[in-house]
């Protein structure tokens, strides 16, 4: 396992890490306004690595998340769209863990899914 | 509007919010919800909403004093929850207020509102855009807009949850 990139905020902490074949990137704390550029810079990174390593999957933990505003919300809309305009070799598969307590997460996700069923699976603890 | 009872249980705060003070009035309202409402994803879609909303009001506001009241109407179950938001706005943010409102009143369904101001915003380098929409698809709200004055904003959402502690 090898640390691709870590981020932290006063209320936000971020982590992507090469797993593998997979790149697994965890939020922590709040994605509220203060965490944009952080959220931003970790997903342009996972994004960047499972391009360069033609990761197999890449999957987004979001269990310790307590919220995300719709502003980071979109960071992980632009994503997606970056992967969805891959040509179809590139494009890798994307998993979200989720904290079942977490009751935004299902709602948020389900929104994420609807929008690129193709790509996103999710997992919920 | 929510037409309010003497007995129900509400907060109001009137301040100047900023984004540092976002999330700190979430989790206030948030404990709030929790002590007053049995149903967690219900708790949580009016936290969402309150969070979205203060969002709106940070970056609406003409000159920064916000007053949010919070109640929970105690008829009947399910609840009532009113969240209410009073400020100041320019005409153009008016307008953005009232474009994304009316999108959302006058589209079949709200979640299918929603998903076309995903794709639409997806590429949008300008703010989300996407607070208001999120709130009545994600957080199952109707929101009413309401000019006052020319420049006083009203952003009411409300929704039904399920039983009272």
């Amino acid at each position: 396992m090898s640390e691709l990139l870590s981020v932290k905020g006063d209320d936000f902490t971020g982590v992507a890490v090469q797993e593998g074949t997979k790149i697994v990137t965890s939020l922590k704390g709040n994605a509220d306004y203060a965490a944009i550029d952080s959220v931003e810079k970790l997903l342009d990174k996972t994004h960047d690595e499972a391009l360069r390593t033609t990761a197999s999957e890449v999957v987004i933990d979001l269990r310790q998340l307590e919220f995300m505003n719709s502003s980071c919300f979109k960071c992980f809309v632009s994503w997606i769209t970056e992967v969805q305009e891959l040509p179809e070799a590139q494009q890798y598969k994307v998993r979200f863990q989720s904290n079942a307590q977490l009751h935004w997460q299902k709602r948020s996700l389900h929104s994420l899914r609807c929008f690129a069923v193709e790509l996103i699976t999710v997992d919920e603890e | 509007m929510v037409s309010g009872q003497a007995n129900n249980a509400y907060v109001e705060l009137n301040f100047r919010p900023n984004v540092q003070l976002v999330s700190v009035v979430r989790r206030f309202v948030s404990e709030f919800y929790q002590r007053t409402l049995s149903d967690p994803d219900g708790t949580s879609r009016v936290a969402l909403a309150t969070h979205e909303l203060l969002e709106n009001a940070v970056k609406y506001s003409k000159d920064g004093e916000t007053t949010i009241r919070i109640e929970v109407v105690s008829e009947t179950d399910p609840r009532e929850i009113s969240i209410l938001l009073r400020n100041r706005a320019e005409a153009t943010h008016i307008s953005a207020i009232r474009e994304i409102v009316d999108g959302v009143a006058n589209a079949p369904d709200a979640f299918g509102y929603y998903q076309q101001l995903i794709a639409r915003k997806a590429r949008s380098k300008d703010g989300s855009g996407l607070g208001l929409a999120r709130i009545c698809a994600e957080g199952e709200m109707k929101v009413e807009l309401r000019v006052l004055d020319g420049d006083v904003v009203e952003l009411e959402a409300t929704t039904h949850v399920g039983g009272s502690k």
